[in-house]
């Protein structure tokens, strides 16, 4: 149980829950992962998979400023809570990708406008099957929004979306369910982020504790 | 207030994360701005200041809120612990970096930087403390590292490595 949670003495989830979000997260993960996999058509494994809760300050530990993509998608569909969905992309996994996927030379360039429209693709695909698991399991319908890229910092891209979330709720921490995928045939890394807000994790957490109930 | 300078002083670098302050003369920094805002309050000659990371324009107001992370209680805060520290406010002068819009098409959050700029600059006219340079907005993060022994240098480098001082 503890090795699934990264936290600073944070506790905003209780043992049950926890193992609930990571049953959520997990069966997402897994789908985004092989979605991707067929999309480059080579395996894709998870490699790291934790529920990170920690202390706003300590954010920085997690993720830092060095240059990735990330696009960002919100959470949609029958809730009423934000959250948001984040898939993280380092520079040198992005010109990876683009030659795999659009025969790019494999050489360290600039970030240009086709790359851009693949990692919007790709991010469509991969948090649209995320959301579709976690969604089958709670028995709704869950969506990403059109997506939203920057390619800059991982960390103040993070800070903003939670000061998104922030506004309106007024906590001093951040929980994010975190997956790292690397494809080994072609030393690609990948992260995705489930960042829910307060309200939007009770919300899944309520929704899927019913459902369980009732199947039981 | 015993305080005791030691020779390396200016090496130690102090780490300020999300809602966090320091004040005092060792060089702060601060990791991947994107709409918070890193607001430095210098004082000239006493060779000392600090940095707060900014997250949120206004403070709620209920107990053990963390000072540094709203607009009011930041600036608050730093002066407080500036004067204790033998600053006059009339010698204290402000910069500001970050307060981003990291997005372009999400309704809702993407003013934040903007509010959190505004917030602080109606705070520091109120007291009067001049706001001497500012790097502010644009859709850039920006990691800040404040030097208050080098004439308050505040040194802003963005995620494609590139660097300016105000």
């Amino acid at each position: 149980m503890n090795s699934k949670i990264l936290t600073d003495g944070t506790e905003v989830l209780t043992e049950e829950q926890a193992e609930e979000l990571w049953e959520l997260g997990n069966s997402g993960a897994q789908n985004a992962a092989s979605s991707l996999s067929s999309l480059i058509g080579v395996p894709v494994s998870i490699s790291i998979q934790k529920i990170i809760m920690v202390k706003l300050e300590n954010l920085q530990q997690y993720m830092d400023d060095s240059v990735a993509s990330m696009v960002v998608f919100q959470v949609r569909g029958q809730i009423a809570g934000n959250g948001s969905l984040v898939l993280h992309v380092p520079k040198k996994s992005i010109l990876k990708l683009s030659s795999i996927m659009l025969a790019a030379p494999d050489e360290d360039r600039e970030i240009n406008e086709m790359d851009m429209s693949m990692l919007h693709e790709i991010g469509n695909i991969m948090t649209s099957s995320y959301l579709d698991a976690c969604a089958n399991l709670l028995s709704i319908m869950l969506i990403p929004s059109p997506p939203s890229m920057v390619i800059d910092m991982p960390h103040a891209v993070l800070q903003s979306v939670i000061a998104g979330q922030e506004i309106d709720e007024e906590l001093d921490h951040v929980l994010f369910f975190k997956t790292d995928m690397h494809c080994a045939e072609y030393d690609l890394e990948a992260g995705l982020l489930l960042l829910p807000s307060k309200s939007l994790l009770h919300e899944l957490l309520e929704r899927f504790r019913f459902i369980k109930a009732k199947n039981n | 207030m015993n305080e005791t300078i030691s020779v390396n002083d200016q090496r130690e670098v102090i780490i300020i994360g999300i809602g966090e302050w320091s004040t005092g003369n060792s060089v702060m920094t601060s990791i991947g701005l994107g709409s918070c805002i890193g607001l430095v309050i210098h004082d000239d000659t006493k060779k000392i200041g600090g940095l707060a990371h900014v997250m949120l324009p206004k403070s709620s107001g209920k107990p053990n809120e963390r000072a540094g992370k709203y607009a009011d209680t930041a600036v608050e805060i730093l002066i407080k612990e500036l004067t204790q520290k033998g600053s006059k406010i009339s010698n204290m002068k402000a910069k500001l970096a970050g307060g981003a819009s990291m997005f372009q098409n999400f309704s809702g959050n993407l003013n934040i930087g903007e509010r959190n700029a505004e917030a602080l600059r109606a705070i520091l006219k109120d007291l009067s403390i001049p706001i001497i340079r500012e790097d502010l907005g644009g859709t850039i993060g920006r990691t800040v590292t404040y030097y208050p022994k080098e004439n308050g240098r505040y040194v802003i480098r963005q995620a494609d490595g590139t660097t300016r001082e105000i």
